[in-house]
């Protein structure tokens, strides 16, 4: 390493734009979420303003919180634990933010495109060609980053924090080129059910692929940091790592399942995600056993108290993940709000959570300041915490009366006013959750520019 | 015709990881394990004392109320699920 400053933000300017990036579009996200809710119980409330309408704000709300919020969060943390593991400086800090800086033109135009009714019309993939090129582009620039600094390393070992962000970038480079169909650029897409094969092939590998891989490496990181303990078992962590790359890439046909795909690949696909326990047993096992009687620990430091509540929150995702994969489940939880649930306890409880405690785990230590206001942040803890958990209930109650209403054979217009209540508890929900992404961006505003306050 | 990209799908992440793996076993990723458990911790220093106050252990009971909140929604829709129809 050379001898630059260790703290202060041009010491770490890549994970300090990164980190600012997350903070930023959380609330811009957040609050298209919460709109959205709105809509659901007050559909005239943007009535004449196109760009604001329920079919746009919704996909704007879903990549935001992909690119904008949650990935942003995770790579920051990368950014700044990938060179102190591997004993080294990041390869190029220009290149890191230059990738940045397309980072958030891509979400700019992302946001601008979406809203403006310019879309793919496919889940998850709407974004139209130009954006999908800006995506690859920002992540080719991450994984030059990364790998050159790889390369570079002094520690011969990599930690399994390394493995997990390399494979994310990498992986999800590849996935979202094909997912996208980005050699069709006017479609952006197969047609007829080849179509739908590679989307949620797509659709599922961005959580598994990117999200998953990105919050393990930060847990991983975090977890053993905070609890001043080394890591239970690395060997244990590898075979976590590799059962992953080798399961989770083949099970995205589940979302399928009443779809006339060939039966073979419904059956990877189901078999796939019920073998999802040996992955995510295998992290759990091992971060929870590092955690062993230092709970204290973690409590005490806010990062690792946002860490492993998504740790938990993982627990709880991925046995909804493999008990929602079996058909008999499926044809009660499937097309309603509870799949909703699940995806909001996956992408804020989980990846979200490990994202903002890896973020207030980096930040006091790339300014060389405390945070802020260590209340501001409990704050937004409890707000998270309580609106995912609220989420998850509500919405498969909601779930679970559509489910059965739709065997029953009944109309979707005939369960609208049974699941109002529930839809207006749901944007109270969204709203503690905006709340809470409003209080991050301020406090860490004030930790990064107005907080004068030196660490010993 | 859903198999040529199917197969290139998978394929590209399989070679991929397969040469990954490949390196890995030849630098020797999988040796010296032990050592590898601590390296987050290097230049770590001692750490403080964490003094548990009565405002934690209300925490930790909403923790676990929420957490049994949840479990109680997951447990339902296996009820629901099994049972129902």
């Amino acid at each position: 390493m050379n001898d630059k400053p260790k703290t202060g933000l041009f010491a770490y300017p890549t994970a300090a734009i990164f980190c600012l990036t997350s903070i930023f579009w959380m609330m811009i996200a957040t609050f298209l979420g919460l709109l959205g809710a709105t809509l659901l119980i007050a559909p005239d409330l943007t009535e004449g303003i196109g760009w604001l309408t329920f079919g746009r704000v919704r996909p704007a709300h879903v990549n935001l919180v992909l690119f904008g919020f949650v990935t942003p969060g995770l790579l920051a943390a990368a950014f700044y634990y990938i060179p102190k593991l591997l004993r080294t400086d990041l390869f190029s800090e220009k290149l890191g933010i230059l990738s940045a800086g397309v980072w958030n033109l891509m979400l700019v135009a992302a946001m601008v495109t979406l809203l403006a009714g310019q879309t793919q019309a496919r889940e998850y993939a709407e974004l139209i060609w130009s954006v999908d090129m800006m995506v690859i582009l920002s992540f080719i620039l991450v994984i030059i980053n990364f790998v050159l600094t790889v390369k570079h390393r002094k520690e011969p070992i990599l930690f399994v924090s390394v493995w997990y962000a390399g494979a994310a970038v990498v992986l999800t480079a590849t996935t979202f080129a094909l997912g996208n169909v980005v050699w069709r650029p006017d479609s952006g897409a197969l047609t007829g059910i080849p179509d739908a094969i590679l989307l949620w092939f797509y659709g599922h590998n961005i959580f598994g692929l990117l999200l998953t891989p990105l919050s393990i490496g930060v847990a991983y990181y975090v977890v053993p940091k905070v609890c001043k303990a080394p890591l239970y078992s690395h060997t244990l962590s590898l075979v976590g790592f590799w059962s992953l790359i080798v399961v989770y890439t083949h099970i995205g046909t589940h979302h399928l399942l009443q779809v006339p795909v060939p039966t073979w690949l419904k059956v990877i696909s189901i078999v796939d995600s019920v073998a999802m326990v040996i992955p995510v047993s295998v992290f759990l096992i091992n971060i929870w056993y590092t955690a062993k009687s230092k709970l204290g620990e973690i409590h005490a430091d806010i990062g690792g108290k946002f860490v492993f509540t998504g740790t938990i929150m993982y627990f709880f995702v991925s046995i909804q993940g493999s008990i929602m994969a079996l058909p008999q489940v499926q044809r009660v939880t499937h097309f309603n709000n509870w799949v909703v649930g699940h995806a909001h306890i996956g992408v804020l409880g989980f990846s979200g959570m490990i994202t903002l405690g890896g973020l207030y785990y980096i930040l006091p230590r790339i300014t060389g300041r405390p945070i802020y206001s260590r209340l501001l942040a409990d704050f937004q803890y409890w707000l998270v915490l309580i609106g995912v958990t609220g989420f998850a209930i509500v919405l498969t109650v909601v779930g679970l009366i559509q489910g059965n209403s739709w065997l029953n054979g009944e109309t979707v217009h005939r369960i609208i006013p049974q699941i109002h209540l529930y839809y207006v508890i749901r944007a109270a929900l969204g709203l503690m959750i905006f709340t809470g992404a409003v209080i991050g961006m301020y406090n860490f505003v004030r930790t990064l520019f107005y907080n004068p306050e030196e660490t010993s | 015709m859903y198999f040529p990209y199917f197969m290139i799908y998978i394929g590209i992440g399989f070679a991929i990881s397969l040469l990954v793996f490949l390196w890995a076993l030849k630098r020797g990723q999988f040796k010296d394990q032990e050592r590898a458990r601590f390296l987050p911790l290097e230049d770590e220093p001692e750490p403080a004392k964490v003094t548990v106050t009565k405002f934690n252990r209300i925490e930790g009971y909403a923790l676990i109320f929420l957490a049994i909140a949840g479990l109680s929604a997951t447990v339902a829709v296996l009820v629901f699920s099994f049972f129902s129809g």
